[in-house]
Order: C-alpha cells, then structure tokens, then sequence
C-alpha cells in the first residue's frame, strides 16, 4: 500500500453517488507523478476505485474490463454494481495466496424495479466485500477518511451537497497522509449523467 | 449391414454424410421421440412445465422417478428421451449454476444457463468417443433482466424460445393442439389445465398425480423483489420454480 | 526476563480546542491493554491549577505519575511565589521535565489546555521527550489520525474557501466547539475500538468572561477553587461502550 500510496473513497447520497480518490503516484516517500489515475468506468452508471500498487491497478483494469466485456456480450446487458462487486470479490480470491495488493472501491446506480439505487462497496485485497450504506474508504489514507467522513458525511446529500461532502473529506484527508495527495478528481453519479471534476490540492 | 442405418457416415459422429447430416444426431432425436411427452407453456404471470411419468412396470417405485428437475431457485428443467443422459445434463448444468453464483453472488439468467447447456451438448456431437446426449430438454426460467422465458434443447445443442412447445412422442399432436389452445394473455393457472389436457391427449392410461409430473415458474412483485436481501442471510433468493407436490398436482387433476 | 519490556499502550484519546477567551481539553475514560478493557473509567485529563488542564495519553501508569509529579511541582511553586504558575511556564517546567527523561522517557503525549497570563485561551502540544508548541488544537492518541484532519477542516478551515470579502474566523465561539468535540468523540468512538465508554470535558474559561455557550449544556459541573479568576468547568457524557 506504501509503495506506490494513493487513496479512494465513495459515499452514497440521494439518488446519488460519488467516488473519489487523489492523484498521486509515488515510489515510497518520492513522488513520480500527479496525475496517476485510478479510478475508471465499468459501465456508464458505475464506476471502480482501486487503491494500492500501481502495477496491480493497471493490470486488475484490464481484467475487470475484459471480464466485464465478456459478460456484457454473453448476457446482452451492462453488468449491475451489485453483480460487478461479487465479480472483484471472486477475481481478488482467485489469488487467495499470492494476492494482487489492491483495494477496489465501488460506486454505482442499481437498476431496481422502480428507478434506480445508489450502491456502493468496498473489498480488502482478497475480495472480501464491505456493502457499506453511508461511505467506505481504502488506501494509505483510509484512517483519515473515515474519521473525517465519520464527522462530515450526513444521509441523504443532493448531488452538489454530495460532491463538496466528499471533496473536503478526500482533501483533508490526504493533506495529512504524506502518501497521498498531488491533486484529486470526484465522479459524482446522478440518474442522467455523471459529473467528473478534477480539484486542486496541497502540492507537498 | 452400416448401409442400411445410414453407410459408412454412421459410425463416426463427426463425420459429416455427402447430403450434409450428422445422421448419429439424427438417431439422437428418434430416441427423444421414442420417449414420453413433455411440454411447456409460456403464460402471462408465470412457466408452467409438465411431463407424462410412465413406468414399465408397475413393480417400480414411480416416487423414485424425477422428471422435472430444479436445477436453482429460478431455473427448471423437463425432458424426454434417455433419463441418464438427462442425469448427468442436470448435473452439469446444477454446478454451471453454482458456478455462475460463486463468480457473480446470483444465479443464471434463463438463456445464460440454457446456452451453457447447449454447449455441452454440442460439444458431444464433435468430440471423440462420445456419443449426442439422447434427450431435449424444456428449460423453465425467471431472471429480472427478460422475465420468464422457456427454451428447448435438442441434441444437436441448438436451442429457441418458445411461446408453448411439446417434445417426446406426441410432440407433433401436442404441438398442434397448443396451437390451437394458445394465445398471449392466458393465465398461469389455465396454462397449467391446458398443460394437463394436451397430455391426456396422447395419454395412455390413467392420469394420476403418480403420473404427472410440473413444474412453475412465478413471476415475483415488486414488493417481493424488493424484500429480498442480497448480500445478507444465506444469500439465497426466494424460489421462482418450484416442483408442484403430489396434492397440488391431485388438486389440477380434479378440476 | 532478558526481554523485559517497561512500557504498554493503555489506548484511549485526548483532544484540546483554544478559543479566543476560553479552552476545552477533552479525553475519553476507556483504559485498555490490547484487546482487554481494563476499566471503562479511568481519567486521562485532569485539572492542574483554576486556568490550567492536562491531558495525558499514552502509557497511563507513566501519565498518572507525570501528572503527580507536575501537580508536586505546581504545589512548591505556590508556596515559593504565593500564586499559581502562569500557563506558560507550566508549559515550559512540562517540556524540562519530560526532556530530563530524554533516555528514559514517559511514554505519554500531553496537551496542555488553560488561559494565558493576556487572557487568551490556549493549547500546548508535547510529544513524549518535550517538544512542545502552542497551537489552537491537537488531538493525540490512537484516533489522532482520525481527528486531526477534522480539526484541521473545522478549526483552520483548512481546503476551504471564504465567501468573497469575508474572511474565517481564527476562534470558534465555546458553543461550536463543544459540538465539535462531541462529534469527535462521538466518531472516534464509532470507528475506533481504543476510543469510547465515557468522555470528559473540561472548559476553562478566562477572567471575567461570562457563561455564554454553557447556557443548556446538561451536567455542568464547576472545579473552581479560587474567587474572580479564571473558572474551570467539567462535562461528563457517555459514549458507546462497545
């Protein structure tokens, strides 16, 4: 988790969702990179966090997304979050004794019977899932995040209320992790679009 | 002696004859239409799968007999022609369900798991040192993404979705009678009487709740749907096929 | 016995907020070694003078013989100088003595809480062998990481920004901060298996300053001991105890 650093979150908010994660990519206590992305699209209404060893992160995106291609071609649908998780889960335990060093956050709209249900959840590096229903958090600033999400985070948050909720938590939660910071970028996830934006944060 | 079953194309499976048939899978479907009639109806609200249990003796235990087999709580399935081929097509389709769930914390849809099967039994029409598996199959199913939807499965591994289909002995009488009785908006409960009436047509003997063997499938309402709990509990879902018991089968009957 | 080691975490976690006429050290009561909750009510803050409170964190048997041994101190200074000692100085008589166990320390981080001599409320921070600096909050112990970036948010503002032509106020009023160490606590408490059980919180109010943001908070309790100085109050809520 130290070796490259970084660290994400996801909260739940009415009709909405939002993830987060900083943009730092580091070799132990030197930073390489302030644009290191970590957070990508699964499909248009959910997307996945992952936390942890840069190697693994751009690996484990290309099996999510070629398992997830699979699966869309073979059930002629987008794969719901809730499916999406159980896929990290049983991929990350395929690994069980050599496992990838990640920590994947999810965040998405569920298509439900009637309308649509923020989702979101987070696994440990051997897929073991966490549905939360308020936030969760991962990586070297994780410890920061929930005591600042503990205090900042309130149910039901409109989308705009939501995106200031869990920029403040990701900034001063990274501004105290030296392994973790160098910018951010929040996906906030409505019903009809997803809103990106990249902030700018404390550069040391 | 070979050309009176065929020629020399006969023998080996994966050889194709000079007018373009794998006669072998051709003899796989006469044994499914040797075999007892089965039949599915497609209703507004729901599946109902049926089938004719004949023994040869009256020696046999007939509650040994399984016909209609649940494969997981949303998927069913029926046949005719070889029983232990249709064993072991039950099997293999019951861990690619269990399968599916470990990777996805839910079952199949329908034609997910109809498709796996299918594959099975294409792949014993190429390979070597097998033969086609001697049985269609009826497959039931609800899933939130097509609702209920009814396949068949022939042994050559092709399969379609049916609006109402018979397979086995009677399965030309059968279908035509369907033909007849069917029409979009028709209820569970009277698809499961026509279900019953087509099967006396073709029946010979006594229909009895020993002789018959259905299977449901219910469509769940919302507020069933969204009482369930996934993630939590056993992680298992309320059935959406069930087997009918032996009084309820009775009950039909009466009617 | 070759291995013999002399110190342990007892768990546990300490907060002080300054504002501008008053201070608010805080701790919870949960005493714990590993996994075992030795007792549920153990104090971690403790007054010291009519304008001066310690909380101590850390090793609790070194904390409850540092605070002896600095309340020895406090007491020959009043008999030597006939008055209590300015916060400042207790500030700086704690760095000497923790520093004169550089090889040996107390294993505790303190924070000092009380009014200076101006009449400012203010916060002194150590760590185990004395370094020590005046600050307008500081959380210490196991949930510090979960605190001190919250403080940062809602004390200093910290990634916010100002409304055009105003600017963020650099004391809070008594009222929000005793919210805010409630809340602290509170989400400690919820996250954080060390932090719970009950929590304490001792307001220190300068010279002459009235009672507002006191006004209906249940179970005020008041420690002064001394007439027209400053005054010290105690606040006793429960947290979750599991």
């Amino acid at each position: 988790m130290e070796y490259n650093g970084g660290s994400v979150i996801a909260m739940v908010g009415k009709d909405c969702v939002a993830i987060a994660s900083d943009l730092r990519f580091g070799n132990q206590a030197l930073g390489i990179a302030s644009n290191f992305q970590r957070i990508f699209p699964v499909t248009d209404r959910t997307y996945v966090g992952l936390a942890g060893l840069g190697t693994d992160v751009t690996t484990l995106r290309e099996r999510f997304r070629y398992r997830v291609n699979m699966y869309t071609i073979k059930e002629e649908r987008d794969i719901e979050p809730q499916t999406f998780a159980h896929l990290v889960s049983s991929t990350l335990y395929e690994h069980r004794f050599g496992p990838y060093f990640v920590e994947p956050v999810i965040a998405g709209l569920e298509n439900t019977s009637s309308g649509s249900k923020p989702f979101i959840a987070a696994a440990d590096l051997i897929g073991c899932l966490n549905f939360a229903k308020d936030f969760v958090v991962a990586g070297t600033a994780s410890s920061k995040l929930y005591g600042l999400a503990e205090g900042l985070w309130e149910p039901d948050l409109g989308p705009e209320d939501l995106f200031e909720t869990i920029s403040q938590t990701l900034l001063n939660g990274v501004d105290r992790d030296a392994f973790s910071g160098w910018g951010a970028v929040v996906h906030v996830i409505t019903k009809d679009r997803v809103v990106t934006r990249t902030l700018k944060g404390r550069m040391d | 002696m070979a050309s009176a079953e065929g020629g020399a194309y006969s023998y080996s499976l994966t050889v194709f004859s000079p007018s373009g048939k794998l006669v072998q899978i051709e003899h796989a479907l006469a044994a499914v239409s040797q075999g007892t009639t089965s039949l599915g109806i497609k209703a507004s609200n729901g599946i109902v799968i049926a089938t004719e249990k004949k023994s040869s003796s009256i020696l046999i235990d007939d509650s040994m007999i399984e016909k209609v087999a649940v494969v997981c709580p949303n998927i069913g399935i029926v046949y005719s022609g070889m029983g232990p081929d249709f064993r072991i097509l039950i099997a293999r389709a019951r861990k690619s369900a269990q399968a599916y769930w470990k990777v996805y914390g839910e079952y199949p849809p329908t034609k997910v798991l109809t498709q796996e099967i299918a594959t099975v039994m294409q792949q014993a029409t190429q390979s070597g040192g097998v033969r086609p598996f001697g049985v269609s199959l009826l497959v039931a199913g609800w899933d939130i993404h097509r609702g209920p939807s009814l396949y068949q499965v022939d042994p050559s591994g092709s399969f379609w979705a049916w609006k109402a289909s018979a397979i086995g002995k009677n399965m030309v009488n059968a279908k035509t009678f369907l033909e007849k009785r069917y029409n979009d908006d028709i209820s569970l409960e009277d698809a499961i009487h026509t279900a019953l009436l087509t099967l006396k047509e073709g029946f010979e003997g006594q229909m009895t709740e020993k002789t018959i063997e259905i299977g449901v499938v219910t469509v769940p309402t919302v507020e069933e749907l969204q009482a369930e709990t996934r993630g939590g509990g056993t992680g298992r879902p309320r059935p959406t096929f069930r087997k009918l018991s032996e009084e309820e089968v009775k009950d039909y009957l009466a009617l | 016995m070759s291995s013999f080691n002399p110190y342990t975490q007892n768990g546990g976690t300490i907060l002080a907020i300054a504002g501008a006429d008053f201070s608010v050290v805080a701790g919870d009561t949960r005493q714990s070694e590993g996994y075992n909750i030795q007792t549920r009510y153990a104090p971690k803050v403790f007054r010291l003078t009519d304008r001066a409170v310690l909380a101590v964190n850390g090793f609790a048997a070194d904390g409850n013989m540092f605070v002896k041994k600095v309340k020895q101190r406090l007491e020959w200074y009043r008999h030597a100088h006939a008055k209590d000692m300015p916060l400042r100085s207790i500030a700086r008589l704690i760095q000497t003595m923790l520093y004169s166990r550089r090889f040996f320390p107390y294993y505790v981080y303190n924070i000092l809480g009380g009014i200076e001599e101006d009449g400012s409320g203010a916060v002194y921070s150590f760590d185990p062998v004395g370094s020590y600096e005046r600050e307008t909050c500081r959380a210490a112990g196991p949930a510090q990481s979960l605190l001190q970036p919250f403080l940062d948010n809602q004390i200093y503002f910290k990634n916010q920004q100002p409304a055009p032509g105003m600017s963020h106020p650099t004391h809070l009023p008594l009222q929000a901060v005793l919210a805010l160490v409630i809340d602290s606590f509170t989400s400690a408490t919820e996250r954080h298996i060390e932090v719970g059980d009950g929590l304490e919180m001792y307001i220190i109010l300068g010279k002459g300053r009235g009672l507002q943001g006191l006004e209906g908070v249940k179970g005020v309790q008041e420690l002064t001991i001394s007439e027209d100085g400053e005054r010290i109050f105690v606040v006793r809520r429960e947290l979750k105890k599991d």
